[in-house]
């Protein structure tokens, strides 16, 4: 199913944003944030993995009702999940489209990585502290 | 420090030490002018070249938020001056706004070493610091803006002058800060509510204080706390046709001077010299500012005069810009500073094509020629409101010569001369004037001679400018394109005893002061353990008291003029 | 031990009222913060040492081998980078610059993903705004404009403005409006007097029907702009038109959705057709606590306040060009040295993907997302705990933050100032 996904700041993402390698990070950012009805036709249920694929890749997240979000409305706190879908392509302007992505969501059985796992398939080398 | 400089073969003007144009030698040591050099001092042969004490401007923008504020929003600014890096000297960016090291080594190749920042705001007054490091080549003082304190503006409501230089006297030591600046007294706390005030007896809004009694207490205040400089006023009405009623009005608030010095700087004056109702009836009335300045010894003005081409105008009087921006259309920055002030920023062409831009360049060029004594006349554009400061040497030509002038005239509008009395001014400044309105008159001014600023006699800092200019074989009058080149680069610019530029190129690392002031109050009149003032601090402002204070650090080689109040 | 008065290096609101309770150099607890300062203040993940990868592993090194590779890095660059510095402190930024210009390096700072769109939209038309106190003391008015300060800015509506009394403002509640403005229903939108909801991309629809009604062309504006009616729209303006100081503040959901720095424009120009009628003001909620500071000391330095190519030799800016996103997409950099930020949490992946293809150098803290991006990095004292420095606040008050205790971490003057003298001894 095809969606709008939007970005922005979460206290938790705030909050653990000095401690990426950790769980609960990894859990705040890579939530998919969708209306409860979307996730009926998208037959997932709170806490399901979906893969999400947008212009710039796709990755793996976990879905999280939110009845405030209108229908075709996603949210993702930024952060490397959100941005693995963001393409680098700038209009000109330095700035990515990171609030208006177009992205496809499907149900599936993987799980999301943490961040060094995301990392190393961008080519790095994750440390584990 | 070297083994010292002696230059020999000068050509040397002093003013404040009555040396009218002879030719001497000049000893340095350890930073200082001294009777005699050391054997082994560098030589430096002037050759009968024109030698001033450092030049000092007593009123420009260079430094803290609302410049930074002009460059961050211009980058066609930065684009318009741009040079790479050459020796010690760092990139620099920018015509009408340069970046601080651009600023530094601009002044510093014309030969000047000390400059007043015209205002800083006392919250933002951290910034102001910060950029002062980053202007190496100039000793820096900034000029603290009151004119829409709110703590003021209440002790000026309750007629209470000592409290009113209390709060003066905790603030300039808070944020080191040199003199008492005015900005449109009033109009600025009005502006917060989108207003200003139309004359000097027009109240604030809920402060219920007019601008006349805002600067007749500050004048006081200052007075009491004996700082080096007077209370440094932008008048009400800056620009607006007619306006001239007003500083008029705002002179005869000065009260005589106790002794040799000013009681009230006006600062930019051609900018409040306007006759007329309307842009379209707008005339100089230079004349009647000149004969009041004339007639009043306690009062010392600077010019603001505006040269033809692009600048950036930037000032804490927001209503001001907001009503340029209403004629110009171009764009339009404005921050207000809570409980203190304000200021706006708008990008301007001066057009030889504009009368009234023409009538505002004549203006200027009238109140220095006018003023029968140039210790009361100052040379400034109000940097950059008027004009970049690089403009000087093309106005001391203008001064210095009635045939330039007239080459003028042909290129501007040619109605002007029916509004202006320029063209029948034959007075031609000489290099005397010239070396007073550029460095003597500022020092004497700002009142920072006893600290060795504006003169080259024994004992004073060895900040000096030697210039491409034979005064014995140059004839300005006529020569005016010889003494505008030769004032725009000097040969040698010496600062605390070191040669910092040649030939217009910065040779060292500069290293300067910031000079500030401290005046000592009895405790009772100590604002920082006052329960009204602290706890209204804590109550407003949106920084704590403990964290308002600049820190030591940020004046790396901080002078400090202490004062004793006589509270 | 009780510190007060301590300056919270989070966000760019930078509260300066914060008590921190400490042992020797522990964080035991903070009051008048926010969740994001108590984490901030309490976090004990620091990176114990300077590490680098070689081939496929991480090793320890020490303080000196790893700035001596770092200055190699940078020397050996032909388009070097130097990315972030909205995490530090102003004299670790001015060092940056000055390395930068050496080096005929790009430095660009977080804004370029952050508020780079507002600085290109205040070069266009300018930008009226205020110090935060002029809003708490005056502002009858708030707007909140594609920003969720609950979640991002916690205290921004407590310290500043909605939640606030003020001078002139003697009951908040009952005296100050508040309107926001978004595509979704947040924590921020359900205090609101008004909520107006956008179609995702149509702020700059919004903005002009706004601008239209204000100069008395409402009679065009249609039945929805973007989804919202010509009913609230109406009841927005005249809002805005009655205010006695009106305060706008926007965040980056006008800057990163369609139009960007055009949204920006046209949010700055109704605001100045505002003031044609009341006082109004806008401002960027800035995000990081230093993020202003790195647009200022870039501005005094270079005239640019991001995005500055030195390749030149002199200072060039061109965004869209000389932003980190373009630079490291069109994978022109060749080296890059990352300070006080995490690009690699927060670039798209292509951009991740060249920083991990090039030597890239991270000196911060924490281990984050680009550590596993990078072959070096060196951990520095956090500014505001551990080390001391100028910091200014999303409206341009400049604020000192304090250290609380000393700890072993050098901070980032130190170790910059040490690459950077490797690298003037270097360049002669």
């Amino acid at each position: 199913m095809n969606f709008l996904m939007t970005t922005g700041r979460t206290i938790r993402q705030g909050s653990y944003v000095e401690r990426k390698n950790t769980a609960p990070y990894r859990d705040e950012a890579s939530c998919i944030r969708m209306n409860p009805v979307d996730m009926f036709d998208l037959l997932v249920e709170e806490g399901d993995a979906v893969r999400v694929t947008g212009a710039g890749g796709s990755v793996v997240m976990r879905v999280r009702p939110d009845p405030m979000l209108p229908r075709g409305l996603v949210f993702v706190c930024l952060g490397p999940y959100a941005n693995a879908l963001a393409s680098p392509w700038t209009h000109g302007t330095g700035m990515p489209d990171f609030k208006t992505v177009p992205v496809s969501i499907e149900p599936t059985t993987e799980q999301p990585l943490p961040v060094s796992a995301l990392m190393r398939e961008c080519g790095g080398m994750p440390y584990e502290d | 420090m070297t083994q010292g400089i002696l230059i020999k073969n000068a050509y040397v003007i002093d003013p404040l030490s009555g040396i009218r144009g002879e030719i001497m030698d000049i000893a340095i040591r350890d930073g200082r002018i001294v009777e005699d050099a050391l054997p082994g001092s560098e030589v430096i042969d002037a050759g009968g070249c024109l030698t001033l004490p450092g030049g000092i401007d007593s009123h420009s923008h260079v430094c803290g938020t609302k410049v930074n504020f002009g460059r961050y929003m211009s980058p066609e600014d930065m684009r318009a001056g741009r040079t790479s890096r050459k020796g010690v000297m760092h990139v620099t960016s920018g015509y009408s706004v340069p970046t601080t090291f651009g600023n530094s080594y601009r002044y510093s190749t014309m030969g000047y070493t000390t400059v007043l920042e015209g205002a800083m705001a006392p919250l933002e007054a951290r910034h102001t610091h910060e950029e002062f490091t980053a202007t190496p080549h100039q000793d820096m003082l900034a000029n603290t803006l009151f004119d829409g304190n709110w703590s003021v503006m209440e002790a000026v409501r309750e007629k209470d002058v000592k409290r009113a230089a209390a709060i003066v006297a905790w603030t300039l030591a808070a944020v080191k800060g040199f003199a008492i600046k005015l900005t449109n007294p009033g109009g600025t706390e009005a502006w917060g509510w989108g207003k200003d005030v139309s004359h000097i007896h027009d109240p604030v809004p809920y402060f219920e204080v007019t601008p006349a009694e805002i600067i007749s207490t500050m004048i006081q205040a200052n007075e009491i706390l004996r700082l080096p400089h007077s209370v440094h006023l932008h008048c009400n009405n800056l620009g607006v046709p007619g306006n001239f009623r007003t500083t008029l009005e705002t002179m005869d608030l000065a009260p005589p001077a106790g002794g040799d010095r000013q009681t009230l700087y006006l600062t930019h004056v051609q900018f409040h010299s306007y006759g007329g109702t309307t842009w379209r009836d707008i005339s100089s009335k230079s004349e009647e500012i000149a004969r009041s300045l004339n007639s009043k010894p306690q009062v010392v003005i600077d010019m603001g005069q505006i040269m033809f081409g692009r600048t950036t105008t930037m000032t804490a009087d927001g209503p001001m810009e907001f009503k340029l921006y209403m004629l110009h259309h171009n764009k339009w920055s404005n921050h207000d500073v809570e409980l203190e002030t304000g200021s706006g920023i708008i990008p301007v062409y001066y057009s030889r094509k504009s009368l009234v831009n023409c009538v505002m360049w004549a203006i200027g060029l009238e109140l220095a020629l006018l003023a029968k004594n140039p210790w009361q006349c100052l040379l400034s554009t109000d940097n950059p409101n008027g004009a970049p400061f690089v403009k000087y040497p093309e106005i001391i030509a203008l001064l210095m010569s009635r045939r330039m002038r007239e080459n003028e005239r042909e290129e501007i509008d040619p109605r002007t001369e029916h509004y202006v009395p320029l063209f029948a001014l034959d007075r031609e400044l000489d290099w005397y004037d010239i070396a007073v309105m550029t460095r003597a008159g500022q020092a004497k001014a700002m009142g920072i001679t006893r600290i060795g600023k504006g003169h080259l006699s024994p004992g004073a800092q060895a900040d000096v400018a030697i210039y491409p200019l034979k005064p014995d074989n140059l004839d300005p009058s006529v020569d005016y394109q010889q003494v505008m080149a030769g004032f725009s680069r000097t040969l040698y610019t010496i600062k605390r005893g070191r040669v910092v530029a040649r030939d217009g190129d910065v040779v060292v690392e500069g290293a300067n002061s910031t000079i500030w002031t401290r005046s000592r109050v009895p405790p009772e009149y100590d604002m920082g353990s006052d329960p009204e003032f602290t706890r209204k601090f804590d109550q407003y402002y949106t920084v704590r008291l403990r964290n308002y204070p600049v820190q030591d650090v940020y004046l790396p080689r901080g002078v400090c003029i202490e004062t004793e109040a006589a509270l | 031990m009780r510190i007060e008065d301590v300056v919270c290096p989070f966000c760019g609101c930078l509260c300066d009222d914060l008590v921190v309770s400490v042992e020797g150099t522990k964080v035991l607890s903070v009051e008048n913060g926010c969740t994001l300062a108590t984490e901030k203040f309490t976090g004990d993940h620091r990176l114990a040492h300077p590490i680098r990868r070689t081939g496929g592993a991480w090793e320890k090194t020490t303080y000196d081998d790893a700035i001596r590779e770092t200055a190699e890095i940078l020397l050996d660059a032909e388009r070097p980078l130097l990315y972030g510095w909205s995490g530090t402190f102003v004299e670790a930024q001015t060092l940056g610059v000055h390395m930068a210009e050496l080096l005929g390096a790009v430095i660009d700072n977080t804004s370029t993903v952050c508020h780079g769109p507002s600085i290109m939209a205040i070069q266009e038309v300018g930008h009226p705004g205020c110090t935060l106190g002029q809003v708490k003391n005056r502002a009858d008015v708030i707007v909140y404009w594609g920003a969720n300060p609950i979640e991002a800015h916690p205290r921004h509506m407590s310290r500043y403005t909605t939640f606030t009394d003020g001078f002139f403002v003697k009951s908040a509640f009952r005296e100050r409006k508040v309107i926001v403005v978004d595509i979704r229903e947040t924590d921020s939108s359900e205090i609101a007097d008004e909520f107006v909801k956008v179609t995702p991309g149509g702020d700059y629809a919004v903005l002009t029907a706004l601008r239209m009604i204000v100069r008395g062309k409402g009679d065009l504006v249609p039945a929805t702009v973007s989804g919202v009616t010509r009913e609230q729209l109406f009841r927005v303006a005249e809002i805005c038109l009655s205010a006695r100081f009106g305060a706008i503040f926007f965040g980056l959901g006008l800057t990163m959705s369609r139009g960007k720095s055009k949204n920006i424009r046209n949010a700055i120009e109704l605001t100045e057709e505002l003031n044609r009628h009341t006082k109004f003001t806008i401002s960027p909620m800035r995000g990081h606590w230093n993020v202003y500071g790195s647009n200022e000391v870039f501005t005094w330095i270079t005239g640019y306040p991001y995005a500055v190519d030195f390749s030149r030799g002199i200072a060039f800016y061109n965004p869209g060009e000389t932003t980190s996103v373009d630079l490291l997409r069109r994978k022109e950099c060749d080296a890059c040295l990352v300070v006080a930020s995490d690009p690699g949490a927060h670039f798209p992946r292509a951009c991740a993907e060249h920083l991990a293809s090039i030597p890239t150098v991270q000196i911060d803290p924490h281990v984050n997302a680009t550590t596993h991006l990078s072959r070096i990095q060196i951990p520095v004292a956090v500014t505001g705990i551990d080390a001391e420095g100028t910091a200014y606040r999303m409206d341009g008050v400049p604020i000192r933050t304090r250290k609380l205790f000393s700890t072993g971490y050098p901070d980032d003057v130190a170790v910059l100032g040490r690459v950077y003298s490797l690298v003037k001894e270097a360049k002669g």
